[in-house]
């Protein structure tokens, strides 16, 4: 195999960028309402030159307003599920490792629901009520990995299979938690807490928290990416990084802290979307190899190109009707699963 | 400024941010422009949900999110103007050929802001609150109405829906009707004791209506009362305590009588169910599934139950006055489907129906 180079990195995800800005483009133009693509390209030329003031189309509102804040929302929960995934992966060394084994997401959902009886309780203004449920998905996840992290503890060290088998109860505890918060709440509650629960990009998010997300992105995969080559190390073996003079402990703080963020955040808006952190980084190994300098950006964008594509069926396979994305991504995620462990082992 | 971060960052996933936040900026940039640039008149009313929204003040492109609204707003003769509905609003016939929008807690916004409404009527209790902030985001209008827990509030909440719709001599004369009919089965139920009855939303897991909720209500207006002391909306029953309080009288909702019978008697043939002497008399009602839907057409229901909880009152009228249309209609489905239609723990995407009122 060839070694990276910084040109060859480049290349590869300016394929993928191109590819993720084709189907932002397809993403855009595909809906319930009918948009013809010349429409579509004069409305973004306009935007980018800062006239959207001129687009007085019917429709400049469904595609600017409606469409593009979800798109960019899926580029980001794709992203950040991808990256957390990958990054789960490699610290666990366990190919079954994701984001939602680890217990975050039902942590979350916690959180959330918990979020959607107090704000029904409260009577607050629209705009402070709408960030209760995204703050107490966010809460839920926090709390949820400080009390995993503390369950994998084992002689003041992290163990893999005990971070991993911690998770995997906490998870379980908690979405006992969430049948009885489910069976226990009144009518309205229940309507908006099912609907999250089985992911949902649908509600545009207020600006001020794009931008919020789009800055904890930066951080939490930034920092993951300066680890890049101590994953790689990792993947031999922990006593084998250790002794090539990776500082273990530091490295598995820093990618457990900020993967976490990343599924914090992805999840305190889009409720849970499965598959996504667990199959995205295995594609991306398959094409681009298991070399985390290349996977990291690489499981970003295809992570990405996922989730817009699933949430653009999600819109449009039962138009008017929205499917939830979780649901897009399961069906189209487990089977894909299925073949890629079958070809593996033939 | 953008050169400057693609010259400082090397990294790929450094440039990848860099183009979400580029991307994000491209949304930011078209945030302010004034969409609705020609605005009618408007006043400022405090909706049941205690918003104070800005609404035009003679709406005249309305989308309804809620069966229930749908009813009223045709109730209301106010059908022109209604230019958009949920795949859930079936009653009347004509409401159906309505432009949908997609369903209650997932309707297409893409298609409301297609229709080009200047109000999108909600109700707290089967609309999601997101639904609404969306709304508002878009600048699109919206008045949430009905939460009613008793009979009286959905007349008076139809009366604030024809305010706000402009149309206050249609809703007084419609809660005049209403109320009218009502005082009149009262003046023939004063005589008789209340009838004590289960009322049956779904049968497996057994659940039954909480006596805070309109459907309560409307069971005592129709000379029964509710078992069921439970203060949560939908509680789930133990069939023990069924047992145990041995009701009058079963009630089920149904759009077909012939199959309510049919699934009487199946639940006749299980064990538990013997116990109850409502079972072994065969004492059991079924009313339109209006009762479920906080809408005028709930009048009809109560009176329907009331003549076949209390027959004996209503020995010499000549013919039934008012049946309404779905009781008429080809038995064809099962009772199952129909009741799962409001069984509250089934409120999922695949059977949104069930959170129709």
């Amino acid at each position: 195999m060839r070694p990276l180079t910084l040109g060859r990195l480049l290349f590869r995800c300016g394929i993928l960028a191109v590819i993720l800005f084709v189907v932002v483009v397809i993403a855009l133009k595909m809906g319930a309402v009918q948009v013809s693509l010349y429409g579509l390209g004069r409305d973004l030329i306009r935007v980018l030159l800062g006239q959207s003031s001129a687009i007085s189309t019917d429709y400049g509102m469904i595609v600017l307003d409606i469409r593009l804040p979800r798109i960019l929302l899926g580029i980001f929960v794709g992203a950040s599920l991808s990256v957390a995934g990958t990054s789960f992966q490699a610290l666990l060394r366990n190919p079954l490792a994701d984001p939602y084994v680890l217990g975050v997401s039902s942590g979350a959902a916690v959180g959330a629901i918990i979020g959607l009886i107090v704000e029904n309780h409260l009577a607050l203004s629209p705009e402070v009520a709408g960030l209760i449920t995204p703050f107490g998905a966010f809460l839920g996840a926090s709390l949820t990995i400080a009390a995993v992290y503390f369950l994998g503890r084992r002689d003041g060290h992290i163990d893999s299979s005990t971070l991993l088998l911690g998770g995997i109860i906490t998870a379980s505890f908690l979405n006992a938690i969430i049948m009885f918060l489910m069976n226990t709440l009144a009518g309205s509650n229940l309507r908006g807490a099912v609907f999250w629960l089985m992911g949902d990009l649908s509600t545009p998010q207020p600006r001020s928290l794009l931008y919020l997300l789009s800055f904890g992105f930066l951080v939490a995969a930034g920092a993951i990416y300066t680890t890049a080559s101590d994953l790689n190390l990792l993947l031999a073996g922990e006593k084998e990084a250790m002794h090539l003079g990776v500082d273990v402990p530091r490295v598995r703080l820093v990618v457990y802290l900020a993967a976490s963020i990343l599924t914090g955040l992805a999840v305190s808006v889009s409720g849970t979307i499965g598959y996504v952190g667990l199959l995205v980084p295995h594609v991306m190994r398959l094409i681009f190899g298991a070399d985390h300098r290349m996977l990291l950006p690489a499981s970003a964008l295809g992570g990405a190109i996922a989730v817009v594509i699933a949430d653009t069926l999600a819109r449009t396979i039962v138009a008017p009707s929205d499917l939830p994305v979780g649901a897009m991504t399961a069906m189209a995620g487990a089977p894909l699963f299925i073949y890629l462990l079958r070809r593996r082992l033939t | 400024m953008h050169r400057s971060i693609f010259i400082f960052m090397t990294r790929p996933v450094a440039r990848l941010l860099a183009f979400f936040f580029v991307a994000t900026l491209g949304v930011s940039a078209q945030a302010n422009s004034p969409r609705l640039a020609s605005q009618p008149a408007t006043r400022e009313v405090v909706d049941e949900m205690g918003r104070s929204v800005r609404i035009p003040i003679s709406p005249a492109r309305i989308i309804s999110l809620a069966p229930s609204i749908t009813e009223t707003i045709y109730a209301l003769g106010l059908q022109d103007r209604l230019v958009g509905d949920t795949d859930f609003c079936d009653y009347p016939a004509d409401a159906q050929k309505k432009p949908k929008v997609g369903g209650i807690i997932n309707p297409n916004l893409e298609e409301i802001a297609a229709l080009r409404p200047d109000l999108v009527l909600v109700t707290k209790s089967i609309n999601r609150l997101d639904t609404v902030r969306a709304l508002d985001t878009l600048g699109i209008a919206s008045y949430s109405a009905t939460d009613p827990h008793t009979v009286a509030e959905i007349i008076s909440s139809t009366q604030k829906l024809a305010d706000v719709l402009g149309a206050s001599d249609a809703g007084k004369s419609l809660s005049e009707e209403l109320q009218g009919r009502l005082a009149a089965l009262q003046s023939k139920l004063a005589a008789v004791s209340p009838r004590r009855v289960l009322f049956i939303v779904w049968t497996e897991p057994l659940i039954s209506a909480g006596k805070d909720t309109f459907i309560a209500d409307a069971l005592r207006k129709a000379g029964g009362i509710s078992i069921v002391e439970a203060t949560q909306d939908w509680p789930q029953m133990s069939l023990e305590e069924v047992v145990h309080l041995q009701p009058d009288y079963l009630v089920f909702a149904a759009s077909h009588s012939e199959s309510a019978a049919r699934d009487f008697d199946a639940l006749a043939t299980r064990p538990g169910w013997r116990l109850l002497d409502a079972v072994r008399k065969r004492h059991f009602a079924v009313i339109s599934d209006a009762v479920n839907r906080p809408a005028p057409r709930i009048v009809s229901a109560i009176e329907e139950l009331a003549r076949q909880l209390h027959p004996e009152v209503f020995q010499d009228p000549p013919a039934p006055e008012k049946v309404p249309p779905s009781a008429n209609a080809a038995p064809s489905v099962s009772l199952r489907p129909a009741l799962s239609s409001y069984s509250p723990s089934n409120c999922s995407r695949s059977t949104e129906s069930s959170c129709v009122h």
